[in-house]
């Protein structure tokens, strides 16, 4: 039988580039803060796509264990559906098709705001099938899985690379640098409570000129990265979420936006499919302590307490002054 | 058509065409002070326009496309026509330059030259109604129209990326007003990531553009003597008319101290971009210079041609003249505070003087 053959050829290409089975696989991976930027983008030969660049978030993240057993695969907590349609995938990737198991998901990032929760515990569920059997997955092959297993997902298999992420299709669009400059990030939630299906919305309907638009957001992107200028990546931050609210409104928006401008950020940053903002900073910059404590006390006099304070390049969280 | 149609689109690099050739180059001419200098800079929204075209079924493969233009536009049009197989026909009045007149007719152009004037409206009308005629007379064939077709301004987000990827913070754009797509154009996109980026239209007199009265003009390429809907004019802080003989020298200085040989509106847009960059030196300025020099060896880089101007003095002015009016524009160098106003608010309104440029400065 064909299958036959397949799972044979499988086995033999694992048995090439992994050790044995082991009795747990670990996986882990962070969450981030909605992006940079997105939009549509043409590639090499000038087709274009759906991409986006991500804002890495590493104070948050999803943890995933799996323990191979013959038979059907468990997951813990069960309503964890994508980790699991994502775990059945590396198995039958790696060829075992037989082969189940006990996975268990545990996450600290918020559900619902566009935080990168459901391609987390999808990425951690990949990553820790794949460390149980010794199957070393590059960030290509665990994107290509989870777009699988969820349609469109995050770019944050990548780590810290700054990549122009084609989130439909799990490829890198482009290489932008080893990292985006380093921000100091104040959260808003700007619709507590009101849960988004991050997946489910149908993708943005841009028109001709945003297509256009996000061109020159793209080339002042490669320049901020280059040349580590934080000021030009809130500007390109910015400009994305004008556009994006176009499509999916932030409410408070423009009030959220003055503040960051009267407190001196160097731009604000969304969810282009959920619900936080983030106003960014310098963290290089001596002022910027105060700034973000002026930003904080304005935002909590509209009732939009910042929920989260956070450094890029930094995994553990500040607290709001 | 829909996104996921035009995203599904067989793309312009797929085509012939001239990619390296349609951006222009950035060159530092002073600290502060950028020019980008096109080789043909309309080849960049033909091509944009073609390619939009060809996408939705407007240009059939093979197909025709009719046109009316003297100028740059044309020639563009022509290069592309040749390398993509269309049939291209132009229409255009005796005052065509007789070597671009040649150029086309070997790229293969059919050119319908429009013998006699309208006693109202003109060659332009003449032109126009020529234009009809050969569209009804070519079924299906595609007209540019680069005076409206949106595509004029948005093929210009490949320079936006350029000038941001390479300069990133601009803070003031400086270009001469045409057919309006590569300044309003450009200026949407660059204002998308500076809110405060100051915008200067470079126009000349007797062009209807900015609200001057209609008449005869020497300096071609920049104005007009209807208003384009691609001229966006809430997207201009200040209108600068520069006159022939201030652009011809003007031109001539950017050839002698920058060795740059560009055309006659590439001196307009340098002589006020210059001056804008002089008077705010801690300003970062870009400057667009449309087209090469080579088709000006006889004019503008002739001394006695030029001598030989009514007016010629010889001498550049420092800075402009302002006026509260575009109706007071003299025959030299001025400037208005557009203040990204509609053209019938400025005409019904001007701007007081007394707020004039050098205070803003
Ligand atoms: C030489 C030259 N300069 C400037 C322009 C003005 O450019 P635009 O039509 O984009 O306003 C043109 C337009 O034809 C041109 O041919």
């Amino acid at each position: 039988m064909p299958g036959d053959v397949i799972s044979r050829f499988a086995s033999v290409r694992l048995g090439t580039r992994g050790t044995q089975q082991k009795e747990h696989g670990f996986g882990q991976v962070n969450g981030h803060h909605g992006e940079i930027l997105q939009g549509i983008f043409p590639d090499d030969a000038g087709r274009l796509h759906r991409g986006l660049v991500t804002l890495p978030c590493n104070i948050v993240s999803s943890t995933a264990v799996f323990r191979p057993a013959p038979g059907n695969l468990v997951t813990v907590p069960d309503d964890k559906l994508k980790a699991a349609e994502a775990a059945r995938l590396t198995l039958d990737s790696l060829g075992l098709h037989d082969q189940g198991g006990h996975l268990t998901v545990e996450s600290t990032i918020p559900v619902g705001l566009g935080m990168g929760s459901s391609t987390a515990d999808v990425v951690a569920a990949i990553r820790a099938v794949a460390d149980a059997h010794g199957a070393a997955l590059g960030a290509d092959e665990v994107a290509r899985l989870a777009v699988r297993a969820e349609t469109a997902s995050d770019s944050i298999m990548h780590g810290d690379l700054a990549v122009l992420f084609a989130q439909r299709e799990g490829n890198v669009l482009e290489h932008l640098g080893p990292a985006l400059p380093p921000l100091e990030v104040l959260s808003v939630n700007t619709a507590p409570g009101a849960l988004v299906d991050t997946v489910k919305q149908p993708p943005a309907d841009y028109d001709e000129w945003e297509i256009q638009a996000f061109r020159p957001l793209r080339g002042m992107l490669r320049r901020a990265i280059r040349i580590g200028d934080a000021a030009l990546l809130g500007r390109v931050a910015t400009a994305s979420a004008r556009i994006s609210q176009r499509h999916l409104p932030k409410p408070a928006f423009e009030e959220i936006n003055a503040i960051a401008t009267s407190a001196g950020a160097l731009g604000i940053q969304v969810a282009h499919s959920g619900t936080v903002v983030g106003l960014l900073f310098d963290p290089r910059n001596p002022a910027t302590v105060r700034r973000v404590a002026e930003a904080a006390a304005k935002l909590d006099d509209i009732g939009l307490p910042p929920a989260l304070h956070f450094r890029t390049d930094a995994a553990e969280v500040r607290h709001v002054a | 058509m829909s996104l996921e149609m035009t995203m599904s689109q067989p793309l312009s690099r797929e085509s012939r065409g001239f990619p390296d050739y349609e951006l222009p180059r950035l060159v530092r001419l002073t600290d502060n002070l950028h020019g980008a200098a096109f080789f043909l800079m309309k080849l960049l929204p033909a091509r944009h326009m073609l390619d939009r075209a060809a996408a939705d079924g407007r240009l059939k493969p093979g197909g025709t496309i009719c046109e009316t233009t003297s100028g740059t536009f044309g020639l563009a049009l022509a290069m592309l026509a040749a390398v993509r197989g269309y049939r291209l026909i132009l229409v255009s009045d005796p005052a065509i330059d007789e070597h671009l007149h040649k150029r086309l007719l070997e790229l293969g152009v059919t050119l319908e030259i429009v013998e006699t004037p309208y006693e109202i409206g003109g060659f332009q009308t003449a032109r126009l109604d020529r234009l009809r005629a050969a569209l009804e007379a070519n079924p299906g064939s595609f007209c540019p129209s680069q005076y409206g077709n949106a595509d004029n301004p948005r093929a210009y987000a490949e320079v936006a990326e350029q000038i941001a990827e390479r300069l990133g913070h601009v803070d003031c754009l400086v270009g001469t007003v045409g057919s309006g797509g590569s300044m309003s154009g450009i200026a949407r996109f660059l204002r998308h990531l500076n809110p405060d980026l100051h915008v200067i239209g470079v126009d000349t007199p007797n062009s209807v553009v900015f609200g001057q009265p209609d008449g005869k003009r020497l300096l071609r390429g920049l104005g007009n003597s209807l208003v384009p809907p691609n001229v966006d004019h809430r997207q201009f802080d200040e209108v600068h008319w520069v006159g022939a003989a201030e652009a011809f020298l003007a031109t001539r200085r950017l050839h002698q101290h920058h060795a740059l040989y560009q055309g006659g509106t590439s001196g307009a847009a340098y002589l006020v971009a210059d001056w804008w960059a002089r008077t705010h030196p801690d300003r970062k300025v870009v400057t667009l210079f449309p087209d090469e020099g080579h088709r000006y060896v006889a004019t503008i880089y002739n001394d006695d041609w030029l001598a030989a101007l009514p007016g010629w003095t010889g001498v550049l002015p420092e800075a402009p003249q302002p006026v509260a009016h575009p109706s007071d524009v003299r025959p030299s160098w001025s400037s208005f505070r557009w203040d990204r106003r509609m053209l019938d608010e400025v005409l019904a309104a001007g701007t007081p003087v007394a707020h004039d440029l050098a205070e803003a400065a």
